[in-house]
């Protein structure tokens, strides 16, 4: 709704929401005189060099706060780049689309005989034993050129070579 | 209604932060805004201080015009400037409680620079309360209805007529006696 103005506004109406019919034309009498009065006096108008003044401190104020509103669109820009990035990284990392998460290359574990053993004396051990595996399949090898199995070549290969994986699995086992 | 059209257009200007339509602005109600300055104060020094306060304000608070009546806001803002004024002096008083009567005496004398004529005219206001000048003043400058102004200050309609009544009624004996 439209408010009245001051130039259609009925004052004496309106002090007839309060005031008797002659009080109220009374008052809305007083009002007028009164403000005749003040149109009789006016006051005195502002300075030019007031207004060059305030015109300047407006341009002022006008910079400070363009900077400030560039500051302020600078720190909003900032803020949704970082939430982007961060729901990019979420998404990738839970849809699972992304480049594989790189697992890290590790040794093989050592085994667990010579890692555990706490002395020389064992690891010597273990050394001698194999020492002695591979002496004894050289003898095999050995008795096979010989041909002093009987003939019986086929089979003995067969059974080197079981020999010869059951030490490798075992050596390495511990 | 061009008189209109001229002024939403200078009010979307000042919006945008455009130096010329605050310019223009200003030129519009200074004389306005000073007059209700310089009537409620009685001084021509705070009320070149004040003025400026107000359209430096003016610059950070334009956005929170709503598009209804201009002048109507503009006076609200006019208004709650003075009363911070007064908040400020009567804090300042207190702080200088020595120099009360001194300063008080600084803020309600009027300069000796006009005519003889306002000069009486700012005596006589002076003789009234600082509550009955503003609304007198907010009335004569903004030029707006009594609703208006009753909405502006936050009052009934019948308060804001009675004081209007009491002080212009007041003055006006002032002035003839």
């Amino acid at each position: 709704m439209a408010m009245e103005n001051q130039a259609n506004e009925n004052i004496e109406k309106l002090f007839g929401e309060f005031l008797s019919e002659e009080d109220s034309r009374r008052a809305a009498e007083n009002v007028q005189k009164g403000e005749r009065i003040l149109r009789e006096h006016p006051a005195p108008a502002p300075a030019g060099e007031l207004l060059a003044d305030i015109n300047s401190k407006v341009v002022k104020a006008l910079a400070a706060k363009g900077a400030k509103t560039r500051r302020l669109i600078a720190c909003k820009v900032a803020a949704v780049a970082a939430v982007v990035i961060i729901l990019i990284v979420i998404s990738v990392k839970f849809s699972g689309k992304g480049p594989a998460v790189q697992t890290p290359v590790t040794l093989e574990p050592i085994q667990r005989a010579v890692w555990e053993s706490d002395g020389v004396s064992v690891d010597r051990t273990e050394l001698a034993l194999l020492r002695d595996e591979i002496e004894h399949v050289e003898g095999e090898i050995l008795t096979l050129r010989l041909g002093e199995n009987g003939g019986n070549g086929g089979g003995e290969f067969v059974e080197i070579e079981m020999e010869l994986t059951d030490i490798g699995s075992n050596f390495w086992k511990g | 209604m061009a008189e209109r059209e001229n002024l939403n257009r200078i009010i979307s200007g000042c919006r945008n932060g455009d130096a010329e339509s605050f310019s223009q602005l200003i030129d519009m109600y200074a004389g306005r805004c000073y007059g209700y300055f310089y009537r409620v104060t009685g001084n021509r020094t705070v009320s070149d201080d004040l003025l400026g306060e107000l359209f430096v304000k003016l610059v950070e608070k334009i956005g929170s015009f709503k598009g209804d009546s201009f002048e109507s806001w503009l006076f609200k803002v006019v208004s709650n400037i003075f009363h911070d004024y007064l908040r400020a002096k009567h804090r300042q008083s207190q702080f200088l409680e020595t120099q009360k009567s001194r300063m008080q005496s600084q803020v309600s004398e009027p300069e000796r620079c006009d005519g003889d004529e306002i000069d009486k005219l700012q005596l006589q206001l002076n003789k009234l309360d600082a509550d009955t000048r503003d609304v007198i003043m907010l009335r004569y400058y903004s030029q707006a209805s009594f609703r208006e102004i009753a909405q502006m200050r936050s009052e009934l309609i019948g308060t804001t007529l009675s004081k209007v009544h009491r002080g212009l009624k007041k003055l006006r004996e002032l002035m003839e006696g």
